[in-house]
């Protein structure tokens, strides 16, 4: 009466379901305690301390041989607490520091800066003084020198199970880039 | 063993396959994405992404976020890539086809677990990826490891073969 196909076919049609329906309920729950453990509401503050722009002319950094980019890093003090955002099913939270600017042509960009990967709630009090940027950062266009940009503090929060999550923190500075 | 009951499990078989590619291209679809489920293969997200794990993209916006996780398919190679957006520049670019400049999205992209950006994983001279022309679509959903078997099928042989087999057998002993 039943065939071994059959029964394959209802075992894993019970499984699939029993998965689903799991990782909905944990998604739902998950989602409501951030709600209610301030989600949304990091303090923090950013203070650019230096910024320096340099002319490279190789590929790794944006230029050609014949032709440069400008390259701007900076060193920053940052202060933050993401610990609202660690419960049971939070698996890392990826915070990075970001720069918005407009150029000619209402050319909008965003760059990051520097970022850090956080795996417990231990490590997620940030407390960091005069650190270097991760990346050396070149626009669109050669030039980066004059541009206004404003730092702000972003965040991604990645679960075991379920939606992605962005936010943005509560702090932000601005920046005038350096000419050479 | 009579024909009709053979032919009518052939069948319901292909009545299970057509509606397993029904849901894909509705999803599809849904998410305007050409594929909108998929597998990781590589350790360059992790910790927060392994190989086998199953990602849900969404591609209906217009622009994609820095920090978004998107997953995008170079121009003549065939496997898709899951990096994160570091950079984005919105710029007017004016193309063979429309003469007056079009507001354009180019991103650079990142593995959270590699040392440095994309750039000598693109193709040679390129120096951004295209919105329109390279993104599959963003991330916005997780389960893990439940996509192993994917790649134990398509990148072990005798795993192949031993899953031909048990489909070969259980249309055998199917009706005894």
């Amino acid at each position: 009466m039943f065939s071994l196909f059959q029964r394959a076919q209802t075992v894993s049609n019970y499984v699939l379901t029993l998965v689903t329906t799991m990782a909905a309920v944990i998604s739902l729950s998950w989602l409501l305690q951030l709600h209610f453990s301030a989600h949304g509401e990091i303090p923090a503050t950013i203070a650019i301390n230096k910024a320096v722009n340099t002319m490279k002319y190789s590929r790794n950094f944006g230029g050609r041989p014949n032709a440069g980019k400008e390259n701007v890093r900076v060193a920053f003090d940052l202060n933050a607490d993401l610990s609202s955002l660690f419960n049971w099913n939070t698996k890392q939270v990826f915070v990075y520091l970001v720069a918005d600017y407009e150029g000619k042509d209402s050319q909008e960009s965003k760059v990051v800066f520097w970022d850090k990967i956080v795996e417990t709630k231990q490590d997620a009090v940030l407390d960091l003084t005069d650190i270097r940027s991760k990346y050396s950062v070149w626009d669109y266009s050669p030039t980066l020198h004059n541009k206004t940009a404003t730092f702000k503090l972003e965040y991604n929060i990645q679960p075991y199970v379920g939606p992605l999550i962005w936010g943005t923190a509560d702090a932000s500075t601005q920046l005038q880039f350096p000419e050479i | 063993m009579n024909l009709r009951q053979q032919l009518g499990s052939g069948l319901s078989m292909a009545m299970v396959l057509a509606s397993a590619f029904a849901f894909w291209k509705l999803f599809s679809i849904v998410t305007l994405s050409n594929s909108p489920i998929v597998v990781v293969l590589s350790g360059s997200m992790e910790p927060a992404f392994q190989r086998g794990d199953v990602l849900f993209l969404w591609n209906r916006e217009q622009y994609v976020d820095v920090g978004d996780i998107v997953v995008y398919k170079l121009h003549g190679k065939d496997i898709p890539i899951v990096h994160r957006v570091v950079r984005e520049h919105k710029v007017k670019e004016k193309s063979k086809k429309v003469k007056k400049p079009q507001q354009k999205q180019k991103l650079l992209t990142k593995g959270d677990n590699n040392e440095r950006d994309d750039l000598p994983l693109y193709s040679y001279g390129q120096q951004y990826l295209d919105r329109d022309r390279d993104i599959l679509g963003r991330v916005f959903g997780y389960v893990p490891w439940i996509g192993y078997v994917t790649i134990l099928i398509t990148e072990n042989v005798y795993c192949k073969y031993a899953m031909m087999a048990m489909l070969g057998l259980s249309a055998l002993l199917q009706d005894e």
